[in-house]
């Protein structure tokens, strides 16, 4: 089979689901993006931020508002979703409960008049991966659910030719386990066959363990494409350092004091950010409870907090003080020990994130 | 406490049992009986209490030369019709069900909801004011009093209910189905009748068998649209009535008009109480 996955360029795409309507509600706000063929991308958001739409919008059963879908430079946008060669998997599983489990799977390669022995090798083959041998010759609809999700996953992956494979939330209805081994074979499959897979998730953890590139999402706009570690250290904005991270960042008001300086309830603190402009504003900042250190005695960059709950979660405690009004969360190692009452908490500058109008300065 | 509810259950249910089928038994004994053992006493067992006859059953299929009243034509003609029509509301049912189900309509102030009341609203109307258009349609278009009339006015009585019934059937098949059929290559046609139809067979059953027990069951139309030429089982039987009321014969017809149904309902019996009626594909 001839390699034909391809780059995928989305230009300017916008949707609406009410055209008509003088004043339309848009679910994708403006944007561009460029998916490089043989990624691996996780599309991360709330519910009803507009994943669905963008993947509905690449495999053609939705018709952007505005805007132009190409694939390796050739517009599809106009192409029906049955010429498109996008394989799409949803988040329930849909299978043809009339066929077996072999039938279902050889669907996608018959309706595209591929040969007998073919259609045989490349079942053979995704249901090894699938675990589905056994079940081959089955009525589909006898399966799990979990079962029933892998023939749809499958039927995604059976076809080598397709530009992309979106997986709308695929592993929701799976266990916790199978789900761990499924996204580390679906990695391989990526790997190995340089397939690019789009996945949709609302699960951090999910996206940050299987994608090279995340796309967040929030309120039909894109919020920050990058790796997780740019995501977990830089959140472009106060929304992505909320939704990335358990617990969620912490986010203080303060008013800029200095070109590097913030002032939090009178408490300075250095930053690495450049701050001239913002002088006197109000700011936000921002810090991953797992950057915040405790510190012997006060020094700079500390604040004096008072300890208002320990929690063991096994592999470290989560501290939660309060300084005045403002509620701070630590990350420390569970063998530290923790001073009873007041304590000290020191914010690395380098770590320290600076908000203006909700976006990174 | 749980014995009165037991007890309470068997009593009941024997209760009805008894109240659907005795009518049953009835008309079977009655069939077998002459005019004497009905008129003379009340008798209950064949061979004891009176003489079983095959009387009653030989006249239904006696020509009325010999004093009989063939109902072996009036059978067939309504087999063919209630058939023919149910096949056809079916098919054209079924495909309007599925646009109403999938694409929105637009047209003025109609939406595909007003689209699928105006076919169920031709139920709600009291059949007699359908007569009176009817009658001067067929006769207009030389129809009146034929088979092929009547297969017309019942495609139009049994439509809405093939339109109604499966609409609510595509509507609880997720529409990801067909969507993932679109996405494995299928154009929409090859989507419909390769995945969405071969899930919907239960749907359809039932949809047949409503067609079939309303259109079989049906005496008005067949009456007022029908003379001499063409007879539907339902009118010959309420003919078979005269002055002096041949019980025997007129058990022995119904227990051939109930037939059908009864086989029908056995076949869609199956699909009923699998509860694969829901259509829903998690």
């Amino acid at each position: 089979m001839e390699e034909q996955m391809a780059k995928i360029d989305l230009s300017n795409i916008s949707h609406t689901y009410n055209p008509l309507d003088p004043k339309p509600t848009y679910a994708l706000n403006p944007f561009s993006m460029t998916w490089e063929n043989g990624k691996r991308y996780a599309i991360l958001g709330p519910s009803g931020c507009g994943k669905t739409t963008m993947l509905n919008i690449v495999s053609g059963l939705v018709r952007p508002s505005k805007g132009e879908i190409l694939f390796d430079e050739i517009p599809v946008t106009d192409l029906k979703t049955e010429d498109r060669n996008i394989a799409q998997v949803f988040q329930f599983p849909v299978i043809y409960n009339t066929m077996t489990v072999y039938d279902n799977l050889a669907f996608p390669l018959r309706c595209r008049e591929f040969t007998k022995e073919k259609i045989e090798e490349r079942v053979k083959s995704v249901s090894d991966t699938l675990n589905l041998s056994s079940f081959l010759n089955s009525p589909a609809r006898k399966l799990t659910a979990d079962q029933k999700q892998l023939i749809s996953l499958g039927r995604g992956l059976v076809r080598e030719d397709v530009a992309a494979v979106l997986m709308d939330e695929p592993l929701t209805v799976i266990d916790p386990d199978l789900k761990f081994r499924l996204r580390r074979n679906l990695k391989e499959i990526n790997e190995q066959y340089k397939t690019t897979l789009v996945y949709v998730t609302h699960d951090q953890n999910e996206a940050m363990t299987f994608a090279e590139n995340i796309i967040v999402m929030d309120q039909g706009e894109i919020v920050q494409v990058g790796l997780p570690k740019d995501l977990f250290e830089k959140p472009k904005t106060t929304f992505v350092g909320y939704f990335i991270g358990s617990p969620a960042m912490n986010i203080f008001h303060s008013t800029v004091s200095s070109d590097h300086e913030v002032k939090i309830n009178d408490t300075t603190i250095k930053t690495n950010s450049n701050l001239g402009n913002l002088k006197d504003k109000n700011v936000k900042l921002g810090i991953r409870s797992e950057f915040i250190e405790l510190a012997e005695k006060e020094k700079s960059n500390t604040v004096k907090i008072k300890l208002t709950r320990v929690e063991d979660f096994g592999n470290f405690k989560l501290l939660t003080g309060k300084m005045g009004d403002l509620v701070i969360k630590s990350k420390v190692e569970r063998e530290k020990p923790i001073p009873d009452g007041e304590l000290n908490l020191y914010f690395p500058p380098e770590k320290c994130c600076v908000y203006s109008d909700e976006k990174l300065v | 406490m749980s014995k009165l509810y037991t007890f309470l259950k068997y009593f009941f249910i024997t209760f009805w049992t008894v109240f659907v089928v005795a009518p049953f038994l009835w008309a079977v004994s009655t069939s077998f009986k002459d005019f004497q053992s009905v008129n003379s006493k009340v008798t209950y067992i064949p061979w004891l209490d009176f003489e079983p006859t095959l009387e009653g059953w030989r006249v239904l299929i006696k020509s009325p030369a010999k004093g009989g009243v063939d109902i072996v034509e009036p059978y067939f003609n309504s087999i063919f019709v209630t058939c023919t029509a149910s096949l056809i509301s079916i098919v054209l049912g079924t495909l309007a069900a599925y646009a109403l189900s999938r694409f929105t309509f637009k047209a003025g102030f109609v939406r595909n909801n007003d689209i699928t009341f105006f076919f169920i609203s031709q139920r709600i109307m009291p059949p007699i004011v359908l007569s009176i258009p009817f009658f001067i349609f067929l006769s207009t278009i030389g129809l009146l009093d034929s088979l092929l009339g009547l297969v017309v006015v019942y495609i139009v009585l049994l439509m809405p209910i093939a339109v109604w019934i499966m609409v609510d059937f595509f509507n609880r098949v997720p529409k990801e189905l067909d969507e993932t059929a679109l996405i494995d290559g299928c154009n929409p046609y090859q989507a419909f009748y390769k995945v969405v139809l071969p899930n919907s067979i239960p749907g359809l059953i039932v949809a047949g068998m409503f067609c079939i027990i309303f259109g079989w069951i049906d005496f008005f139309f067949a009456f007022i649209l029908t003379f001499t030429e063409v007879q539907l089982l339902p009118v010959k039987v309420v003919a078979l009535n005269s002055s002096i009321t041949p019980w025997w014969s007129l058990s022995a017809s119904a227990l051939v008009s109930v037939a059908p149904l009864i086989i029908v309902a056995f076949i869609v019996e199956r699909y009923l109480s699998k509860g694969n009626l829901s259509g829903a594909l998690k």
